[in-house]
């Protein structure tokens, strides 16, 4: 159980450095783009919250989607 | 049980660690830096069309508000009504506030100041060169600079209720 | 009229379809307030409909009050009306069946047909939120949720703490919830894996507790990613007490009695969810992919691609595909057979078997001149596809479809305005 878990995380790390290796830097007063409100990974938090519904109900697998992060380097 | 969650939760900790701040290290070392250095000159047209050019250095003798801001950002709409009314109270006494706008495109520059109406020294800068002189850390980010052209104070950020602190700094500048 | 206020924008059917929707309900406020709003409403409504199964309307709504330093508390109220019928869990007979329910219902299935039990229930819901920006660089958040259904209760609380690193471009998040829920059976809880010996009528406890630690970063001007993690004890009562087990002749296969479902009394769930958001020049790609696995064996993926494509400055477009596919919990059965000796645990609720679901959709989002405020409309189609043939059908079994697929519509129209 451990160990499958293990691999699985060794599998995003491989996966998630080589995605984020050798990117620049964005300085906050590039971030024009990411300031707009449909760049987050919840645009909608009410849409997704009724879709988590549906699937929860639905299947046998539920979590894990909820976390904040990205947006603008404001403030 | 319970130590295993530990273990998963100590490795979803250094996973990230690893994914996520080892490899955005330089710029942090970038973020920090050195007060009472002297403020960077520049030279930027500013936004009205008959002015023309503006420079840091026409300045000297006075106090200088620097403020590095953009359209898209949300604190900068707070940040404008209060520094029009920190150039009214204090112009007299010698200080002089210039907003650097960073925005890549003037048509938003345009539309923000017609919301915001400024009373003060708008410059533009879509370039951020003058932005990353000054190691801009946040938007907006303002940095007072001293009659003999030194960097006094600097924030990142702002929030209306600290804008007093930040007009101490400004009468404590001008006193000098 | 209308026509007027719109001319020289682009105006199509499903515009003015919602247009007049929107003119059509009173609460539309008249105008906007200079500045920026402090108030905020979201309403929601979803349309769901299985294809001769379950349908569900569930109106939310929520209120957002903002400061200026960023703080907000928020409000919600969901309300669930359910109706319809879901498979019980046992298997076709080839000759019409009939069995009585819970409530007293008498239930008949054709020939072949997965039996079905008519349901209706409806819940309330109630969540409360607190976010509140600190230090510049953190951001905590404390929740709270209520919910009420005729045989079951939930009573949570969560709370999350996001930090921003590197100049914002990192979002580090931890956040952990506990739930304590209630479930009380209509006719009383049953033994589990007996014929439906009730032992006792009041309720049984439900505990989930769960924590989750995500990352976020900015990759660059366009880009930003996500991973994160989460881990969910459950312990107490995870039974369905309604759902049964058929018993099966081991030759010919036929139903000759149904046993109550058993499911284990704990239940640890971990997933891993890697996330995309991506600026193409207006539009935006967004996907993510999730791996779960839980001690019930349960392994699943999930992938889900969405493209926003902005029309015009009010209106956008989102084509959304989605794929799941899970395997099956190790206690999944589509029958016990007569005289064998009886496992632990045991279910027959397709939900728990080998499990594949495509959901294609669309999401259409605009703004009017005349009515402040932003609406949205999703329509999604889901497709759920079991196990039909399992190998361990044994006899007539084989010749059914023990797993038909579920069709799923589901509409949600949202508004929001600030005010």
């Amino acid at each position: 159980m451990i160990r499958r878990m293990v691999q699985v995380c060794r599998l995003m790390i491989a996966l998630a450095l080589l995605l984020s290796a050798g990117c620049a830097t964005v300085h906050p007063w590039d971030r024009d783009l990411l300031a707009e409100k449909k760049m987050s990974f919840i645009p909608s938090p009410m849409l997704l919250a009724v879709d988590e519904h549906i699937y929860f109900s639905k299947e046998a697998s539920t979590g894990g989607m909820d976390a904040g992060g990205g947006g603008c380097g404001c403030n | 049980m319970m130590m295993a969650f530990e273990m998963r939760l100590r490795f979803f900790i250094s996973l990230l660690v690893l994914v996520l701040i080892l490899p955005s290290w330089p710029d942090f070392a970038e973020a920090t830096r050195d007060n009472r250095a002297t403020a960077p000159d520049f030279t930027l047209p500013t936004s009205s069309t008959s002015s023309g050019m503006l420079s840091l250095h026409d300045f000297r003798g006075k106090v200088v508000y620097v403020d590095f801001w953009a359209s898209w950002c949300v604190p900068c709409r707070q940040s404008f009504p209060w520094m029009s009314s920190m150039s009214d109270r204090y112009a007299a006494q010698g200080l002089v506030v210039v907003a650097v706008n960073l925005d890549k495109k003037r048509d938003s520059v345009d539309e923000f100041l017609q919301r915001f109406p400024a009373t003060f020294a708008v410059a533009l800068d879509p370039s951020g060169k003058t932005a990353e002189a000054f190691h801009v850390a946040a938007m907006p980010s303002s940095f007072i600079v001293s009659r003999t052209g030194r960097i006094i104070y600097s924030h990142a950020g702002f929030e209306p209720a600290k804008a007093q602190i930040i007009e101490d700094q400004i009468k404590e500048a001008l006193s000098q | 009229m209308r026509v007027q206020l719109e001319s020289g924008k682009r105006s199509s059917p499903l515009r003015e379809m919602l247009h007049t929707a929107a003119l059509g309900l009173l609460l539309v406020p008249a105008t906007a307030k200079a500045g920026d709003p402090t108030d905020r409403v979201d309403v929601t409504s979803l349309l769901y409909g299985e294809q001769g199964r379950t349908q569900v309307i569930e109106p939310v709504v929520r209120f957002t009050h903002l400061w200026a330093d960023g703080q907000s508390v928020s409000a919600q109220l969901a309300v669930d009306v359910i109706t319809g019928a879901s498979p019980t869990g046992a298997l076709p007979s080839g000759v019409v069946q009939t069995r009585t329910s819970a409530s007293g219902r008498v239930i008949t299935s054709a020939a072949g047909a997965i039996p079905m039990a008519p349901f209706q229930d409806h819940r309330v819901a109630f969540d409360g939120e607190w976010q509140k920006p600190f230090s510049r660089i953190f951001t905590s958040t404390v929740g709270g949720h209520f919910s009420r259904e005729k045989d079951y209760q939930s009573l949570g609380v969560n709370a999350k703490l996001s930090t921003d690193l590197m100049n914002r471009l990192v979002t580090i998040t931890i956040g952990g919830g506990i739930n304590h829920d209630s479930v009380f059976p209509v006719g009383g809880t049953p033994i589990g894996l007996s014929d439906g010996i009730v032992v006792h009528s009041g309720s049984n406890s439900k505990e989930v507790k769960n924590v989750l630690l995500g990352g976020s970063r900015i990759l660059t001007r366009r880009w930003m990613m996500s991973v994160n993690g989460s881990q969910t004890f459950e312990s107490g009562y995870l039974t369905e007490p309604y759902k049964v087990i058929s018993l099966m002749n081991p030759v010919t296969g036929a139903p000759v009695g149904q046993l109550t479902d058993k499911r284990p009394s704990t239940r640890n769930r971990s997933s891993v969810l890697l996330s995309s958001v991506y600026h193409l020049n207006d539009d935006v790609l967004y996907t993510s992919y999730r791996y779960y696995w839980d001690t019930w064996s349960v392994r699943s993926h999930t992938i889900d691609i969405k493209y926003r494509r902005d029309l015009d400055t009010d209106t956008y477009l989102e084509p959304l595909v989605r794929y799941y596919r899970q395997t099956a919990a190790s206690f999944f059965t589509v029958g016990l057979e007569q005289g064998a000796p009886l496992p632990d645990f045991a279910t027959s609720d397709y939900r728990l078997g080998r499990l594949q679901t495509i959901t294609l959709g669309a999401t259409y989002g605009t703004r009017f001149e005349d009515i402040q405020g932003d609406w949205t409309l999703r329509a999604q189609y889901m497709r759920q596809f079991g196990d039909s043939s399992p190998p361990n059908a044994i006899g007539i079994q084989r010749n059914f479809d023990l797993a038909p697929p579920v069709n799923i519509v589901a509409v949600v129209i949202g508004y929001s305005f600030g005010y």
